[in-house]
């Protein structure tokens, strides 16, 4: 569980995040939606220890943020926006390097490779450098490095960007999967459809604040909108009436 | 911690072992730049000062019905006296002869009149391959004045001891071996040159490549403490800048014997033993250079900004180097604080077979090591830092 407490960061005189609040429960999907520029990455860097808050607490399973990021990187899993991988390594490598940083032991750590692997459906590509793969293998491998040390939260940054429909079909397969298992997992986008597709519970932010949230049928009802689109077009361009 | 530590330099080294620039870079080109370019540098400069006196001085001269007795004397001493062409001094510029001596009627009225005898030596002095022939044909003149004058002077009873009050003799006291250094003087800087080279690619690739891949977001979100995490990395370079260095060192006593010491009347510079002493004594220096350029590229935002970068900051070591070659001084204990300086003025020690002060290699490894350790301390916290993401 990731509980977000009144968070608020800077860039200089860029106000990116302004007393965010909100809580991604266990096994539920939570959406963090909104337009390129909102806050949506600020906020999930804030959760993954990269970026410090100036204001307000973030927890995950208990443990805060900021005082102990060490222990939070443990219960993370984190497919960041930029998530590169070596491309002179194997899938296989690149997830290994992972793993062993996040402290596995050796043969818990091969046998977990291999579970990623069948779970994924990276059979093919597995051993192959990491130099030629498609968005769709790429993104596959950083989640499965995201996920080596069995996380119990899930912090996913547009996972879905650049992706053909199959391949995001097959990762929203794999999302509701580890929804399934109890995990908590939290993703952002700015596509709606996405979002309405996969979501249990909507956050929309814009402008560094939250304007919307709920079920997308309580989003629906929330703006008077039958469109989700629209509830979302409708929620973002009123933004500064509608803070909840 | 250490499982870390040696997690992180285990896969930055394996995964560079597969970038065929950085194999290129640290196996060959670090490496072997230096000695193939001082060998064929020193065998030009050797086979050009050197004359080789067994063969004979080839002298174009014009007007030799003046001066049948110079003639004679010239062929007596070695040297083939051939035709002058019809412009000398045209010869001599365009660079077709060496030298050409011309004599004119007024050499055969002077010496008839015992007066001194005017001979023009033609020479172009902006053409080092032709001082060899000029020298030669220089001291083959004033031999042969002297010769006349003696002749002269006894003819007249005087002792000719009484015209050369100053006999210089020389006396040198370089050991061929000191010799050596003045040759082997550019050694150092190529030890230098090949661990700064054997740590370039992988300091990038590691930090600055990190962060333009998007893998270096990730990787700081693992449980990974930064501080082994930056060790890590700049231990790995520092691997490659040892392995770099000590193929250099190899390769470079193996040229040692390519280059016609004999000639020079020198020792060669190295033995087995001082070439191992160089290679420990600069291992400080690769550990300092991998913690710089990794500072230096972590500051920077891409692979190409690194690169310009870091082929600025690879020169700053050798400016001191330079220094010493321009200035040439004796080794202070000062002079043991700065790391490249104390390593090249150390090896020039061992290359001359001098033997080494113990506090003068105690002060350059731990000031070294010292420098090395509060840059990578300053490239920990730079990874502390939310900016390192750019």
């Amino acid at each position: 569980m990731i509980e977000i407490r009144d968070i608020s960061k800077h860039f200089g005189s860029v106000r990116a995040v302004q007393h965010v609040s909100f809580t991604a429960p266990n096994g539920k999907i939570t959406g963090l939606l909104g337009p390129n520029g909102a806050g949506k990455s600020t906020t999930l860097r804030i959760i993954s220890t990269v970026l410090r808050a100036d204001a307000g607490t973030v927890m995950v399973d208990g443990t805060d943020v900021a005082s102990a990021a060490d222990a939070v990187r443990l219960k993370l899993g984190v497919l960041p926006h930029a998530s590169g991988l070596y491309p002179r390594l194997t899938a296989r490598e690149n997830i290994r390097y992972f793993g062993a940083l996040n402290g596995l032991p050796r043969a818990q750590l091969e046998r977990r490779i291999d579970d990623l692997i069948g779970m994924l459906q990276m059979q093919e590509f597995a051993d192959r450098p990491a130099k030629g793969f498609s968005q769709g293998q790429r993104i596959k491998v950083a989640l499965a490095r995201a996920l080596v040390h069995e996380p119990n939260n899930i912090v996913l940054d547009e996972p879905t960007n650049g992706l053909d429909v199959m391949a995001t079909r097959a990762l929203r397969d794999i999302i509701r999967k580890l929804r399934d298992q109890g995990r908590c997992v939290l993703f952002s986008s700015h596509v709606m459809q996405e979002v309405a597709a996969l979501c249990d519970d909507i956050i929309i932010i814009a402008h560094g604040r939250i304007v919307a949230r709920g079920s997308p049928d309580a989003l629906r009802a929330q703006t008077g909108e039958q469109d989700l689109e629209e509830a979302f077009v409708k929620a973002v361009g009123e933004s500064p009436e509608v803070v909840s | 911690m250490i499982r870390t530590f040696v997690t992180v330099m285990l896969k930055e080294i394996v995964d560079n072992l597969r970038d065929r620039r950085t194999l290129l870079t640290v196996l060959v080109f670090g490496p072997l730049f230096g000695p193939v370019f001082y060998t064929a540098m020193m065998n030009t400069v050797i086979n050009k000062r050197v004359a080789d006196l067994d063969q004979p001085l080839q002298l174009p001269v014009a007007g030799t019905q003046f001066a049948p007795d110079l003639i004679h004397y010239l062929r007596a001493h070695n040297t083939v006296i051939q035709a002058a062409p019809p412009d000398p001094r045209d010869a001599v510029r365009t660079g077709r002869k060496n030298v050409v001596l011309v004599i004119g009627k007024r050499y055969a009225d002077a010496v008839r009149a015992g007066k001194p005898a005017p001979v023009e030596l033609v020479m172009d002095r902006s053409r080092d391959a032709a001082a060899k022939d000029v020298d030669r044909a220089r001291d083959l003149l004033q031999e042969y004045s002297r010769a006349i004058a003696n002749l002269r002077l006894l003819a007249r009873g005087v002792d000719p001891r009484v015209v050369t009050p100053v006999v210089i003799e020389d006396a040198d006291v370089s050991t061929p071996r000191s010799r050596a250094a003045l040759i082997l003087g550019m050694v150092p800087y190529f030890f230098l040159f090949a661990a700064i080279l054997g740590a370039f690619y992988l300091a990038i690739d590691t930090t600055a490549g990190e962060r333009e891949r998007g893998s270096l977001e990730p990787l700081l979100g693992t449980a990974a403490p930064r501080a082994m995490l930056v060790a890590g990395k700049i231990s790995a370079v520092a691997v490659f800048s040892v392995v770099s260095l000590a193929l250099d060192v190899l390769a470079m006593y193996w040229c040692q014997g390519l280059i016609p010491a004999a000639k020079l009347n020198i020792a060669a510079g190295f033995t087995p033993w001082s070439s191992i002493l160089s290679f420990l004594v600069m291992i400080p220096f690769c550990a300092f250079i991998a913690a710089l350029l990794c500072v230096v590229a972590s500051f920077t935002k891409s692979y190409k900004e690194a690169q310009t970068w870091l082929s600025f900051i690879m020169i700053v070591p050798l400016v001191p180097v330079l220094a010493t070659v321009f200035n040439p001084t004796e080794p202070r204990l000062w002079m043991m604080l700065v790391p490249s300086l104390s390593q090249d003025l150390l090896i020039t020690a061992l290359i001359k077979g001098e033997a080494l002060s113990g506090a003068f290699v105690s002060v350059s490894v731990l000031s070294t090591l010292a420098g090395g350790a509060i840059l990578m301390w300053l490239a920990v916290r730079l990874y502390g830092r939310e900016k390192i993401l750019g």
